[in-house]
């Protein structure tokens, strides 16, 4: 088995393995799903220290692995696992993730067993959903992780709402799976029938040679665009998120927020968009504005907010707006800034939804009027929470930084979005830190109420996810390199395509050798590079 | 060691003292304090050695932080006059308020806390002060914003305390939202974010941004409004002053608020002639505005505050004049007797048991004595009293107006110095003359020697600061071609002393009278006066200046408002249309469904099975009986 | 009388008809469990005739399938039965309501 096997199937595997274990043993439980996660955690560490060394296959994926048992040769569904730039970040983001999420499952004290083995089921599909190169398990294994979800939040779920959100959740995401999968049919339909297959590098090699129909673009596109986009609380199919979050357990709220809500982006990107260029530009500037419905309307709607858990719950949908912006640019610098922010993102939602599940555990309320002052008793969950809330509202140090910043610029050199660019700014640099500061001011700061007066700070092991998150934030915000120097030749491909029919009519009307480029999309064409950085 | 690692150990030692205080040494007072105090202290060192090896000539070092595409970002560290000797204030006069606030904050149980705040900020400051290219400067500008926060806010528990911190914080943003856009303009257009490689540019094609050059340059001006605390976004700046004392003295007053005016120096190349007159204007409103506001303030920091926003007004005001050298003159000078100013202050508010009205106060001057002369020295320098080192930089910014025949401003700079001179000695006289106005004021004592100390070593700055030559450094920088062979040789001692009324004597002439008069206009209401005079005699007006021009609430009447009902309009809409009206009405269609398909599932197994067999039948007669 | 094919069919129809009227009708667990076994047996009987009379062993051998798996089922539902009977102190299907809503 090779690393990447390991990481998606351990916690499988050891979901199975629990479903074993009598329902006494709860602390059995948690110690097996801990240590999956955390030696997930180290795989993935492993895989994304070597990934620069490692050897890569013609499609430029490596640590690439094929499941033989698993799929249809008669359907060309094969099971292959493969990362490159463009996931290698996400998978790793998912394995800390959830670890943190399993560190921070303590407070869950029915029914062990079912959640943890729900829980690593989710971690598995997240994962695998991630670092699948099959059309069909990619989709198969976000479904994987996306049942549990709905169990959880009804099951586990905290508030007199939560079977509205469960309802409510389920039915959004429901939805969009379902167009997401109608889509991905027709996808797999445009194909001629003898050389059908999931696999996503045969399917993109074939794409960049044979351009789909313009007319089945035209109806494709949209289906994906919008199954993909209420998966990740585009604007308006957002008001799902921030209730379902509320309501959820914290491990899922983090794992949902934090990894599985970029399965729709990452489709997005790795099929969607150099799938069906012309659709793209056409679509793309379309986005764009409803990206402003994310980072203003959202954030205003976060500003109203007298529950810290649906605060941040709605300010994780506002920041799916940056990385909607960044992706409607098409250009290097706005998309390698969205993916930035994905797993910027990811790190930042688990961490403050884990954050608040702490608070929530020991004061019961997360109603913003009952809490304050407490940072004067619990310091170190003050000072990660005023962290995380910094990093929220994209204070440099922090990955969300790199990642904002990149998507300005990337978005400015597009002259059809200045205005939305200067309204994200608006929304990010002041509405973002508007609500960002409310939170602390109404949790942390402020006179401390009397009943607060003996609450207890974090104990070590459990500073230790936040620790781990905050690490991880920082030390990439510190040195983004690492992560956009593997980004980039992946989004630039990805970039050459969607602008593969642009660069065709700039180079047929202006007499200059840059042919091959509309063909031959998988090398970075000059011409890319030059449209990409205007 | 290379010389190249020294820039680079000075700009991070202050950010890892910061890091071990908070991961190791929270519970020891002695060694965060030690480990902050050291890091400044070598800074400075580092920095004079920095300046004996190398001088003043501009050099670069860099590391590329981030590439994608054509956006590339270099972490460097640009060594030239100018940051040198903003490298000296923040390090130097930093190094002096580490030390105050070791003495000021002893009780604090959260000493160790401030002490690491202190250290952020100070490597944020270095950050912005050393920084080559535009990303990194808004890097460090939001940091040092939020140093600002976590100070402005350290007494989190009080309610006013927190609230000014996120009101400062929030109004640098909007400072900073127009400094992003301005800095996304100028990238757009040049292509590079490195001020060098910008500046070359600019030569080379002075027109190069065509019509988007004066539309940049009060973009960039933006940021500068909100760190400096220029009107419209100078609100911030009083109310932060809820922060202890030293956070005042050297954020508030001496290094932070100056960084504004240090980036439209470091940058002064990109604004058009439209562009700097807006600046000035907004410079020379902001002073006089401010001063009108310290008149009627009776809260010591708060008159010191508004102090500050006057003077850097008159900075940026400068700067708009063409008169960049002479703005960072005022900047160091100010640095030095401003921050003097603030911590006699605290002195004075440690020894009232935290009482800042200066209407309680009163005859302090035998009982602080130290304290007393060396805010003597402060408020001298500040009004502008040769040979004191206010006056120098202050008559540099007049002569610089008078130079540029604005006589609107110069009117505006020159009245501003006689409202100055009156609110300072109005402090003056309340504080330290008068009768004893309160119990505590007459349990005052002298601060401790760790206090006492730092506010001696400003005093010689304070005094001698104007005489220096620091402005000929600043003059090489900016105006290489013309200044170039007087700095060469450099003035004497004497002819730095004479400058002023050799270069521009009317200007320092009337700058004399000017403080002349406030001077004495206070003297006459002040001296001897039991409350406020001024208060029945200005009416309304006083009012109006005691309530800072209802500024507050018309921000909270406008901004804050229109917000606000976005909020509730968004939040109305998402739970009652979305939630309540799409989902309620799918919901509710699924739901009415369900209850009436229920009433077939009897859940009676016979019922079911009869009506199987019944099925069964059905279907046998279909296909067997015909 | 010569017994033939039809004979058996016919008796074989008529327990099938009597075992199912019981499981319709009658709300006592074991009497409906009985019933069930009446019809499975009343298939038993259908398919040995009709092995007898096609000369073909095949359908015996299933009917020995048949009763292996009904002994083994017999002894799970009766096992159920008498579960839910120490738990409820009965065996009528009208008490048994608790999954109604």
């Amino acid at each position: 088995m090779t690393t990447l096997t390991l990481i998606f199937a351990l916690p499988l595997l050891a979901a199975v393995l629990l479903a074993f274990i009598p329902r006494n043993f709860a602390v059995v439980m948690r110690l097996v799903a801990l240590v999956t996660t955390f030696i997930t955690m180290l795989l993935a560490v492993k895989m994304f220290w070597n990934f620069d060394c490692a050897a890569a296959d013609n499609d430029g994926y490596k640590f690439v692995a094929t499941i033989p048992w698993l799929g249809s040769h008669a359907l060309g569904i094969v099971c292959r696992l493969g990362v490159d730039g463009l996931n290698v970040g996400l998978v790793l983001m998912g394995a800390i993730v959830a670890f943190a999420a399993a560190c921070c499952s303590a407070e869950i004290k029915s029914r062990e067993k079912e959640f943890y083995i729900l829980l690593l089921v989710m971690t598995g599909g997240i994962l695998g959903a991630f670092a699948s190169l099959d059309l069909f398990f990619f989709y198969f294994f976000h479904e994987l992780a996306l049942v549990p979800t709905f169990i959880m939040i009804g099951v586990w779920g905290r508030g007199e709402k939560r079977n509205f959100a469960a309802f409510q959740i389920t039915l959004y995401l429901s939805i969009g799976a379902l167009l997401t999968l109608v889509g991905l049919i027709d996808l797999y339909l445009q194909v001629p029938a003898e050389i059908r297959t999931f696999d996503i590098p045969s399917l993109t090699r074939f794409f960049v040679e044979h351009p789909m129909a313009l007319a089945s673009q035209s109806f494709i596109f949209p289906l994906l665009l919008f199954g993909f986009g209420v998966l990740v609380s585009l604007w308006p199919f957002h008001s799902w998120a921030p209730l379902g979050y509320g309501s959820a357990p914290t491990a899922t709220a983090m794992l949902h927020a934090g990894v599985l809500k970029k399965f729709g982006l990452y489709g997005l990107l790795r099929v969607v968009i150099p799938f069906m260029p012309q659709s793209a530009q056409h679509w793309m500037p379309i986005l764009a504005w409803l990206s402003l419905g994310n980072i203003l309307y959202v954030g205003w709607v976060a500003m109203k907010q007298k529950n810290l858990n649906l605060l941040i719950g709605n300010s994780s949908v506002a920041h799916m707006g940056m990385i909607f912006l960044g992706i409607a640019t098409l250009n290097l610098v706005g998309v390698t800034g969205a993916v930035v922010i994905m797993i910027a993102h990811g790190f930042l939602a688990a961490l403050t939804f884990g954050l608040s599940g702490y608070i929530h555990s020991q004061t019961g309320t997360l109603e913003m009027s009952e809490l304050g002052g407490l940072a004067k008793k619990m310091r170190f969950v003050g000072v990660a929470f005023v962290m995380a809330a910094m990093a929220g509202c994209g204070l440099p140090g922090f990955l969300n930084f790199v990642g904002e910043a990149t998507v300005f610029f990337g978005a400015w050199a597009r002259p059809g979005l200045r205005l939305v660019t200067v309204l994200a700014v608006w929304g990010a640099l002041i509405v973002g830190a508007v609500y960002m500061l409310r939170a602390v001011r109404a949790t942390l700061h402020g006179p401390l109420p009397e009943k607060w007066g003996r609450l207890p700070d974090a104990v070590l092991w459990r500073k230790l996810p936040y620790a781990v998150l905050l690490a991880s934030l920082f030390l990439f915000g510190f040195a983004p390199k690492l992560l956009t120097d593997k980004i980039k030749p992946v989004t630039q491909q990805i970039v050459d395509m969607a602008n593969a029919q642009e660069i065709a009519t700039q180079a047929a009307t202006v007499p200059s050798p840059v042919t091959g480029v509309s063909t031959n999309g998988t090398k970075p064409a000059p011409g890319g590079v030059k449209e990409s950085g205007k | 060691m290379k010389l190249e690692a020294l820039p680079w150990i000075l700009l991070f030692l202050p950010l890892c003292a910061a890091g071990i205080i908070t991961l190791f040494t929270l519970r020891s007072q002695k060694l965060s304090a030690g480990l902050s105090i050291g890091a400044i202290v070598s800074g400075f060192v580092l920095a004079i050695a920095l300046i004996k090896s190398g001088g003043w000539e501009a050099r670069e070092f860099s590391l590329n932080w981030l590439s994608i595409g054509n956006l590339n970002v270099d972490f460097g560290l640009r060594l030239d006059a100018l940051s040198l000797m903003m490298l000296l204030i923040v390090t130097g006069v930093g190094s002096v308020i580490h030390i105050y606030s070791y003495g000021y904050m002893h009780e604090d149980e959260g000493f160790s806390r401030f002490f690491a705040c202190l250290s952020l900020f100070t490597f944020s400051m270095l950050g912005i002060v050393l920084a080559n290219n535009f990303l990194q400067l808004f890097i460090f500008w939001e940091l040092v914003g939020v140093s600002s926060y976590l100070l402005i806010g350290f007494w989190f528990d009080k309610a006013s305390a927190a609230d000014a911190s996120k009101k400062a914080f929030l109004t640098n943003r909007i400072g900073d939202f127009g400094f992003m856009l301005g800095i996304l303009t100028v990238f757009a257009v040049v292509g590079s974010l490195n001020f060098a490689v910008i500046q070359e540019q600019f030569k080379a094609n002075p027109a190069l941004m065509g019509g988007s050059a004066t539309l940049a340059g009060l973009l960039i001006f933006c940021g500068a409004m909100g760190k400096s605390a220029q009107f419209p976004l100078h609100v911030w700046l009083p109310d932060a002053m809820e922060g202890p004392t030293p956070v005042s003295a050297l954020i508030h007053a001496a290094t932070m608020v100056a960084a504004g005016v240090y980036m439209l120096c470091r940058v002064v190349f990109l604004f058009t002639p439209e562009a700097l007159t807006v600046i000035s204007w907004i410079g020379g409103f902001t002073a006089l505005l401010a001063a009108l506001i310290a008149v009627q303030q009776n809260d010591i920091k708060r008159i010191l505050a508004y102090s500050t926003l006057s003077q850097l007004g008159y900075m940026v005001m400068a700067v708009g004049l063409g008169g960049a050298g002479a703005a960072m003159f005022h900047l160091t000078t100010h640095a030095f007797f401003k921050a003097l100013l603030f911590l006699g202050a605290g002195s004075v508010i440690h020894a009232m048991h935290h009482e800042q009205d200066i209407w309680k106060m009163g005859a302090l001057r035998k009982k602080m004595p130290v304290t007393f002369w060396t805010f003597l020295v402060g408020t001298l320098a500040l009004c502008g009293v040769p040979p004191f080192s206010g006056f120098y930089s202050k008559d540099a910014i007049l002569a610089q107006a008078w130079h540029a025949h604005n006589y609107p401003l110069f009117v505006i700079a020159v009245s501003v110095a006689v409202l100055t001179a009156f609110y300072m000695f109005r402090l003056f006289f309340v504080v330290w003359v008068g009768d004893v106005r309160s119990a505590e004021a007459g349990h005052a004592h002298e601060s401790p020697g760790v206090m006492i100390w730092p506010l001696r070593a400003l005093v010689v700055l304070a005094l001698f600061g104007g005489v220096l030559g620091i402005n000929e450094i600043f003059a090489a920088q900016f105006s290489a071609a013309e200044h170039a062979e007087a700095s060469e040789h450099g003035l004497t001692l004497l002819q730095r002393i004479a400058e002023p009324f050799t270069n521009a004597p009317v200007a320092a002439g009337i700058g004399i009278i000017a403080t002349l008069i406030g001077f004495l206009t206070a003297r006459g209401l002040y001296a001897t006066a039991k409350s406020d005079p001024l208060t029945s005699k200005l009416g309304w007006m006083s009012r109006a200046m005691a309530n800072r021009f209802y500024f507050d609430e018309i921000y909270e009447a406008t901004v804050i408002r229109i917000h606000d009902l976005a909020g509730t309009i968004s939040n109305w809409i998402d739970s009652w249309i979305i939630e309540g009206l799409c989902i309620g009405v799918v919901r509710g269609g699924t739901d009415l469904t369900g209850r009436a398909l229920r009433l077939v599932q009897t859940g009676n197994l016979q019922t079911y099975a009869f009506l199987f067999v019944l099925g069964v039948a059905v279907v046998l007669w279909l296909t067997l009986g015909k | 009388m010569n017994v033939g094919l039809e004979h058996y069919l016919v008796v074989s129809a008529l327990l099938f008809a009597l075992g199912l009227l019981g499981v319709i009708t009658r709300r006592n667990l074991i009497v409906m469990y009985m019933s069930l076994e009446l019809m499975l047996n009343s298939a038993n009987l259908a398919l040995v005739s009709f092995s007898r009379f096609n000369d073909n062993l095949n359908g015996q051998v299933m009917v020995f399938f048949i009763i292996t798996v009904a002994a083994a089922e017999v002894a799970v539902g009766l096992a159920l039965i008498v579960a839910l009977y120490r738990k409820r102190q009965s065996a009528h299907v009208e008490d048994l309501t608790s999954m109604k809503l």
